[in-house]
Formats: structure tokens, C-alpha cells, sequence
């Protein structure tokens, strides 16, 4: 079992992750903002296995919550999901160390992929 | 000699009734126009757009500049606020203008800055820049920060930002006040959509914070002031936004941006000089010479307004600090129609020579002068025994119902369309103020203007410098 | 004056009113319009609260029943698998039936929902958003506004449409490119690139007015976010084209599809009058690495206004042929403008693979204004 932190301010993003991660697989936790994302991980210890992040959000942006996490001993691996389409912020992401990307509207079997490719790397 | 003073005592008479009609004319056309303003502001917008534009790589940069002294109260959660605005290309730049408490340590801690040798090209001349920092952590890149020599103004500190600007366009605020997240994708959009004119400039609804709930930089609860000062302000912002600039925006004849929030055009704004650090108005006088220097050139340019409220600003809470707020406004009018005379009935100048200046000086610039011999003149004809009563009383139940009607549309208006406030008993919380507006607020400003126009002829050393930032206390 | 019964009470002021000269006359009239207004503007104000509550009432309560039925009784169809998806597939939309599908809002609200979700998701969920909103019927809805009177309806069953793809005829849209009023037209053809299935970019041609920013921002995705579109070579709107938004959108256009083809148009197009026209097509050269051109760009150089040569330095630093260090050398360290010199530093930074020893030279020489400008250029923290 994997754990997932979604850290999106759409509302019917959360819906439609979770539908395409099944549960029995994936136990996926969501927040809204920037700022529940760090309660959240300060709560956990930074205990999972991988994080989804959109870049503009309330409180703290994507590219903060990629800059704590990346710095950290054991790095968690971070896909972005924005519907950002300006290259400048997307490098800015890759360069703050994220291991993907995602440009909305996703596509299921898209996003699935690499979520299991990014787990198996890491486990 | 009775005969003399007879005919003036009529004259005085006629003048006073021409001009309170015209008035109540303008006024009523206001609320026409802001109507229409605002109808076809709604019409043309819905909330995808925004997120069309977010998600482009088209959308133009913008610079946001915030000059902050003395803030360190609430300095890190400002910018962080900042930070998380929606937008794809901007950058802020914080002028620290020589504070003199931890407003710069708390910056380089908080934000990992560090010193950088930054090509600085100073284009309008400003109080020296001592340093500048940036972030060496990248989730901050966007964030530059100028650390300057006190410059007694706002001018001085914006200008030092307008000079390190990257981008074409620049949004001016004030570290203390609260952006809606969507301040930047509001403020461009309008600029982007209009048809053949170049907009230099445009502005959004400010409101007062006073009694709003904030987290962390964040509005999360937008709520009338419950002081009766500040919600005397709150509702004669709605009257001055919604109403008056939105009015204005409908015949592109916006008067003024406030200072509290606004996008410039980078190189009007330039090349018009920059902020006049010894005005007392600076953002409007700005906004003058962009004009006169559009006029000048042949740019056939637009300034406009939105309804939204995007920015929420600490209103001054004691009489005396708003006396001083006023008092220093008014005074930046009496300059700034004075600098510009030049521009009153010149139909070189379009309609900033024939509707607005005209405006600003007989309806702005006059109306408290006028106001005040008014009630004088009342006062020696009372002791003298010479008033017919019911119809003076009349007249003036006509000037207040109609100030109340007036103030009333302009609230229905932000209402029908925005719906702002959690519910409808704060909403005729907010309906009841202009009842007592009329007795209690209007003669306070008044006598400040006059204060202010006093200080203008005398020369008054101005003995705060930095007053707009530092007058208040924090709450937040 | 007036010989209706007055009550009692009003006698008084009816008196005064009849005795009383023109201007108090006129004052009493607006004392009661004034009255009358406000309150009228209360009662205004209470409605669309009221209004505004209740729909949002209404909205809370139905929207998470939509979004679960949305999920769990079509997303959740077993028959779909991860590859394969058809448009004759049945949904299961029984649940849909048990809300009160009979009144317009409520189908609104599911349109806007669908949408809500077709953008955030594609692929086969976002074809069965699709089936679901035509099963339902809605796509008769969007129809009926697309005949209604009001531009901004039609306007908004354009963006539905062009959401849900679905496609319409020429004959509906054609007539509407053509309209007065300008939100209306630019919905149409935006539509029209997206849903046409014969000339998507015929109205290129025909276009005369400038396309404003906002257009090209909307264009822009709609041309980059259909699948199935044919891109045709942009060069052609370059060459002929007389309309100057058409033609630099286009560059863009080139620029974002990496359209080498395209390059001898560009350069033909550096001969225009216009300079804000050269400047985008050098910047269009500039950004699509163009080795070639630089011997052409620096030889116009010292005939351009300011705001062309910078972008000729820029274009000679995203080039980065290292052919040109020391004409960059030159600019940096001769110009008068600061603007020129930050450039051409920018540049050879960015030729830095082969201008290494230049660079250390003109560090180690340069007066302390251009030794800022360097170290600026230099340092990875500064973006900009």
C-alpha cells in the first residue's frame, strides 16, 4: 500500500484521483492549499511515497512545497499536475527537482503509469 | 451699497443652485454609467477565462512592486501572500525604504536572500539603492528584494522598483495591503481585451480590512468594519469604486487610480517621470502626467476600472490619524490642480482638459470652499432673521435624501453584482451608515480638505514623510 | 395642481407644495423620488440576496449528488476499458433520472459540471463526460441557447460546444464570425477553428481587424489543445497576409510548433517597414535556433531602432553558433545604452561554451558599471 498526498484547490480533481488510483492500492490523502500540504507532512513525518502537487495554490505555492521536500535527507518524489503552460514554470519545477508533469486534463492511464513507474523507482 | 450686496447675495444664490444641480446631474449620470459599466463588465466575464489565461504561455509579465517601511509586524506572511498569486510570468520586487526596525532581517531569513551584483539602471532618479537580494532557494525566485535609503515618500520607494522592472506592465500596492489571489489574471484581462486603445492604466474596487478575518496573508471572511469611522470609509469606497470610477471607466474619463492598487503601462509611466516624491497625491498626479504625456504623443490611450474587490487596506480607525490621511489627500489636490492648470478647459487635452480636470477642480477641488461659505452664509442669514425655514429645511431634506439614495445604488450595484458579505444583516448594517454619513462624516472631511488646501497655501512642512505607511496600527 | 383625494395628513404638504416657488416645488418631487429609489434599492438588494441564497442552497445540495453519480455511475463503467472507447457505449444514467431533470437550472448545473471536468480529465473519461452530457440531452439545451436572442447566450453555447467538442455546421457558425458584436465573433471562430472539419484556419484569411491579445491567448489554446488538428504550415499567413496581428500571432504560432519550413518567410518578413512586426520575427528567428540568420541580423543591426537590436542580441544569444563573440564583445563594450549592453552581456553569457576566455578577459578589464552588468548576466539566482 502506497501512500499519496494530492495537494490540489480544484474541487473535482480529488474526485477523479482517486478514481483513477484505486484504493485498494493506493491510500490518497488531499489537501486543499499550500499550508494544510505542510501541516499534513509536518504530522506524518514526511511519511509518503509520493506527492501530487498543482504549482498555484493558496498559502504556498508547488514550487515551495517541492523545495522542502526535495531538500530533505530522503527526498519523496513529486509529480506536478497544473494546467500551467508556460515552459518558464515548468523548467523552474524540473529544476527544483520534480520528477514529473502533467499538463490538465490529464489523462487516467497517463497519470496512473506514472505514479506506478515513480513508486517502483523509489521503493 | 444694499443694492450691491443685494444683486451679489442673488448672484451667490444662482451660482450655489447651477452648481448643485450640476452636481446632482453628474451624480445621477454616475450611476447610469457605472450600470452600464458594470452590466457589460459581467457579461463579458466568467471565471473559465481566468483560468484559460493562468494556464497560458501568452499571458504578458508583470511586475508587482510594494514598497514597505517599517513593516516587520507582518512583512513574511505579505509576501508569502504575494508569492502564491495566480499568475504564470510575474515577479515582485519589495522596496525596503530604510526601515529602521527588522523588516530586512526577517526578509533575509525567512526567504534565503543574499546580496547579488544586479545591474541596476536608474531611470528615474530616486535616494540611492544600497543593496539588492535575491533568493538562493528557487522556489523564491521570483522574489527580488531592493534595500534603499529612506526616501520621506512612496514615490521615491516605487520608483526605485519601477526602475528595476522586468516586465512591460507593473501593478503598484502597498505591503499592507491584502490581494485576492486573483488580483493579477482581474487586472490584465481588461487590458488584453480592449479594442484599439493602449491601456496605461487600470485600477480595481478597494475596500476597508478593518474587520475582515485574515490567515496567514489570506482573506477569509470579508466583513463591514465595525467601527463607525472605518465603515463610514468602507461605504464611501463602494460610492467612490463602484459608483464613481466605474461611471468614470464608461466614458474612459477615470480620474485617478488609487495607490493602493493599480497596473501601469512600464514605459508611459517612465517616460512620464515616474512618481513626484514631493506630492502629497502622487498616485493621481502620476496618473495626470501619463495623460498629458499620452496627449502629447499621439497615444490613444484608455484607463479603466473594474468592479471586483481585489484589495483590502487597513483604514485609519482614530480621528486623528484620518484627519491626517485627508488632510494630506486634499492637499495633493490643491497641488496637483495647481501643477497642472495648465490642462483646465485645453481641448488639447481631450476629455482629461474638458470633463475631468474641469471636474476635479469644481466638484473636488471647490466643493468643500463652497460647502463651507454655504453654511456660513446660511448661519449670518439665520442670525439676520432671513430664512424662510420649511423651504430651507426642504432643500435640505432634498440633499440628503438624494446623498442617501445616491450611496444606497451604489452598494445595490457591488450587491446584484458580487454579493459580497456573509449575510443580509450585515449588508443593512452597511445600508444604515449613510443615514448618519451626511451629519456626522461629511463635515469631518470638510474641514480636513480645507485643513489640507491651508497647508498647500502656507507651505506647511510636511512632518510625515511616511505617514501613509505607519499611521496605523496592525491587527492583522 | 393634481385633483386626486389626498389623505388628511398629507394636506399640509400638498399646501406648501402648491404655494411654494419652482425650485422648492422641484426639491419635493426628488425628496420623494429620492425615498421611493432607496427604497426600492433595499428591496433590490434583499431579492438578489435572497436569490443568491437560495441558489446556492440548492448548488450545495445537488452539485456532490451530480459529482458522485458522475463518478460512481459513469466514470466506474466496467465495459470501459483503458484502451479502447466507444461512442455508441450506453451509460448508465438512471440516477441522473431521479433528479429533478425537468427544470433548466438543474441541467445547467450539470453541464457546467461536466465541464468543470472535462477540464481536468481526458482521454476515455473525458469521452464519456461527452456520451453522458448527449445521453442526457443537454447538448439540447446548449442548442436552444444557441438561438436565443442574447449575444451572451450564445456566446456561452459556443464555449460549450467547443468544451464538449462537439460539432457544428458551417452554416450556424459562418453567419456568426460576422457579427457585430465583437465577443460573439471571436467565440464563433474560435469555434469555428475548433469544430470545423473543413478549413479550420480559413478565417486567417479573411480576418481584417486586429486580432487583440485576449484572442490570441484563447486562439492560442484552442489551437494547441486540439488533438486532432491539422496544422498547416503558418509561413502562408506570413507571406500573404496583410493583417500585422494575424502575421505576428502566426510567428508565434511557428515558434511554438518548431516550424523549420517556415524560416525563409520569417526571414523575408525582417525586409517589413513595421519594426514592432521585425522585432517579433527576429525574436521568432532568435527562438527557433536558426544558425543562418545571424550573418543577416548583425548586418541590419546598426540600421534598427533600440527596442530591434535588442532583440537581434538576444536572438544571437538563443542562437548560441559562437560566431559572433566579437560583435557582442563590441556592443558590450561600445554602446552608449545600458539596455544594448545588459543585452549583448546576456548574450555572451550565453555563448559562454566558447566565450569563456572572453569573458574572463572583460571581467578582469571592464570599468565597474560593466563588471556589474556582467556579474548580473552571470549569476544563476537572477532570472531576468
Amino acid at each position: 500500500m502506497s501512500k499519496i498526498l494530492l495537494v490540489e484547490d480544484d474541487e473535482i480533481m480529488p474526485k477523479i484521483v482517486a478514481r483513477i488510483l484505486p484504493a485498494s492500492e493506493y491510500e490518497l490523502h488531499h489537501v486543499s492549499n499550500g499550508k494544510e500540504a505542510f501541516e499534513k507532512l509536518d504530522s506524518t513525518n514526511y511519511g509518503y511515497d509520493l506527492i501530487i502537487t498543482d504549482i498555484m495554490m493558496p498559502y504556498a505555492n508547488g514550487f515551495e512545497i517541492l523545495s522542502k521536500v526535495k531538500n530533505r535527507e530522503r527526498p519523496i518524489p513529486v509529480i506536478i499536475v497544473s494546467n500551467a503552460g508556460n515552459e518558464d514554470m515548468i523548467m523552474e519545477g524540473f529544476k527544483l527537482g520534480a520528477d514529473d508533469f502533467l499538463k490538465k486534463p490529464i489523462i487516467p492511464a497517463e497519470l496512473l503509469i506514472r505514479v506506478k513507474r515513480l513508486l517502483m523507482k523509489n521503493k | 451699497m444694499s443694492g450691491i450686496l443685494e444683486t451679489l447675495g442673488k448672484l451667490y444664490e444662482s451660482t450655489l443652485f447651477v452648481y448643485g444641480l450640476v452636481l446632482l446631474i453628474v451624480y445621477a449620470l454616475l450611476a447610469f454609467f457605472s450600470m452600464l459599466a458594470i452590466r457589460s463588465y459581467l457579461r463579458k466575464n466568467n471565471d473559465h477565462q481566468l483560468d484559460v489565461l493562468a494556464s497560458s504561455p501568452m499571458a504578458p509579465g508583470i511586475t508587482i512592486l510594494a514598497p514597505a517601511f517599517n513593516e516587520g509586524l507582518t512583512i513574511i506572511s505579505n509576501v508569502r501572500s504575494l508569492l502564491t498569486l495566480n499568475y504564470p510570468r510575474y515577479e515582485i520586487v519589495l522596496i525596503n525604504d530604510g526601515s529602521t526596525d527588522n523588516t530586512m532581517q526577517q526578509l533575509i531569513d525567512e526567504f534565503k536572500m543574499v546580496v547579488v551584483e544586479y545591474a541596476y539602471n536608474a531611470k528615474i532618479r530616486t535616494q540611492p539603492v544600497k543593496k539588492i537580494y535575491k533568493s538562493t532557494d528557487p522556489a523564491y525566485s521570483s522574489l527580488l528584494v531592493i534595500d534603499k535609503v529612506n526616501g520621506k515618500s512612496k514615490a521615491d520607494a516605487v520608483n526605485a522598483g519601477i526602475n528595476i522592472a522586468t516586465f512591460s506592465y507593473f501593478v503598484c500596492t502597498d505591503v499592507d495591503c491584502i490581494l485576492h489571489k486573483d488580483t493579477l489574471l482581474e487586472l490584465i484581462k481588461p487590458v488584453m481585451q480592449e479594442e484599439g486603445k493602449r491601456v496605461i492604466a487600470i485600477g480595481a474596487t478597494l475596500r476597508i480590512a478593518n474587520s475582515c478575518e485574515f490567515d496567514e496573508g489570506v482573506m477569509t471572511r470579508m466583513r463591514p468594519p465595525r467601527q463607525l469611522l472605518p465603515r463610514f470609509q468602507e461605504v464611501e469606497y463602494i460610492r467612490s469604486f463602484v459608483l464613481g470610477k466605474m461611471g468614470w471607466s464608461y466614458i474612459n474619463c477615470v480620474p485617478n487610480v488609487s495607490g493602493g492598487l493599480g497596473l501601469f503601462d512600464k514605459e508611459v509611466a517612465i517616460r512620464s517621470g515616474g512618481y513626484d516624491h514631493s506630492s502629497f497625491g502622487e498616485d493621481m498626479e502620476l496618473l495626470t502626467r501619463m495623460c498629458r504625456y499620452a496627449h502629447d504623443n499621439h497615444i490613444d490611450y484608455s484607463i479603466r476600472y473594474i468592479p471586483k474587490t481585489l484589495c483590502w487596506t487597513e483604514a485609519p480607525s482614530t480621528l486623528k490619524i484620518f484627519n491626517r490621511q485627508r488632510t494630506r489627500w486634499s492637499r495633493g489636490l490643491a497641488q496637483l490642480i495647481y501643477a497642472h492648470f495648465g490642462m483646465f478647459m485645453n481641448p488639447r487635452y481631450g476629455k482629461m482638459g474638458l470633463i475631468i480636470f474641469p471636474f476635479n477642480f469644481f466638484f473636488e477641488l471647490l466643493a468643500p470652499l463652497i460647502e463651507f461659505t454655504g453654511v456660513v452664509s446660511y448661519i449670518v442669514l439665520a442670525i439676520m432673521g432671513r430664512i424662510n425655514w420649511p423651504y430651507a429645511l426642504l432643500l435640505l431634506l432634498f440633499v440628503y435624501t438624494y446623498s442617501v439614495m445616491i450611496t444606497t445604488i451604489s452598494i445595490l450595484w457591488d450587491q446584484l453584482s458580487f454579493r459580497y458579505y456573509k449575510s443580509w444583516k450585515e449588508v443593512l448594517y452597511l445600508c444604515m451608515t449613510p443615514f448618519m454619513e451626511f451629519l456626522l462624516y461629511h463635515p469631518l472631511i470638510v474641514v480636513y480638505s480645507l485643513r489640507g488646501y491651508y497647508y498647500f497655501l502656507t507651505g506647511k512642512k510636511s512632518t510625515w514623510g511616511n505617514m501613509q505607511r505607519q499611521g496605523f496600527g496592525k491587527k492583522k | 395642481m393634481l385633483d386626486i383625494q389626498v389623505p388628511a395628513f398629507l394636506e399640509p404638504a400638498m399646501n406648501t407644495f402648491r404655494y411654494a416657488p419652482l425650485a422648492i416645488q422641484l426639491a419635493m418631487i426628488f425628496i420623494v423620488i429620492a425615498a421611493t429609489g432607496t427604497l426600492l434599492a433595499y428591496f433590490s438588494i434583499l431579492r438578489s440576496r435572497y436569490l443568491g441564497y437560495r441558489r446556492d442552497k440548492r448548488l450545495s445540495y445537488l452539485l456532490p449528488k451530480v459529482d458522485n453519480l458522475i463518478i460512481e455511475e459513469v466514470l466506474t463503467n466496467p465495459e470501459v476499458t483503458e484502451t479502447s472507447y466507444s461512442d455508441q457505449l450506453i451509460l448508465n444514467t438512471e440516477g441522473f433520472q431521479e433528479l429533478p431533470m425537468h427544470k433548466k437550472w438543474v441541467r445547467e448545473a450539470i453541464t457546467g459540471r461536466i465541464m468543470h471536468f472535462r477540464r481536468n480529465v481526458r482521454g476515455n473519461m473525458g469521452q464519456m463526460l461527452r456520451s453522458l452530457y448527449m445521453q442526457l440531452d443537454l447538448d439540447k439545451d446548449t442548442m436552444k441557447k444557441m438561438k436565443s436572442g442574447k449575444w451572451e447566450k450564445k456566446v456561452q453555447a459556443l464555449t460549450e460546444f467547443i468544451n464538449m467538442d462537439m460539432s457544428i455546421s458551417d452554416v450556424t457558425i459562418l453567419p456568426l464570425t460576422n457579427s457585430r458584436n465583437r465577443e460573439l465573433r471571436a467565440a464563433a471562430r474560435h469555434a469555428y477553428i475548433k469544430l470545423s472539419k473543413n478549413e479550420p484556419f480559413k478565417f486567417f484569411d479573411v480576418v481584417t481587424e486586429p486580432l487583440l491579445m485576449w484572442d490570441q491567448v484563447e486562439l492560442f489554446r484552442i489551437i494547441s489543445s486540439t488533438e486532432d488538428i491539422a496544422i498547416p504550415n503558418f509561413a502562408r499567413w506570413i507571406t500573404y497576409s496583410s493583417n500585422k496581428s494575424v502575421v505576428s500571432f502566426c510567428l508565434k504560432l511557428i515558434v511554438h510548433y518548431n516550424q523549420l519550413p517556415a524560416v525563409p518567410a520569417v526571414i523575408k518578413l525582417l525586409d517589413t517597414k513595421d519594426h514592432y512586426l521585425r522585432a517579433n520575427a527576429i525574436n521568432c528567428l532568435g527562438k527557433l535556433r536558426v544558425p543562418d540568420v545571424e550573418e543577416k541580423l548583425v548586418s541590419l543591426y546598426s540600421s534598427q531602432p533600440l527596442h530591434c537590436q535588442i532583440e537581434i542580441l538576444k536572438a544571437l544569444g538563443r542562437i548560441s553558433s559562437g560566431r559572433y563573440i566579437d560583435f557582442l564583445k563590441q556592443e558590450f563594450l561600445h554602446s552608449t545604452d545600458f539596455d544594448l549592453r545588459k543585452s549583448a552581456a546576456k548574450s555572451l553569457v550565453k555563448n559562454e561554451w566558447i566565450a569563456s576566455q572572453v569573458l574572463r578577459e572583460l571581467i578582469d578589464t571592464a570599468n565597474p558599471e560593466n563588471l556589474r552588468i556582467l556579474k548580473h548576466c552571470m549569476n544563476p539566482l537572477i532570472k531576468y
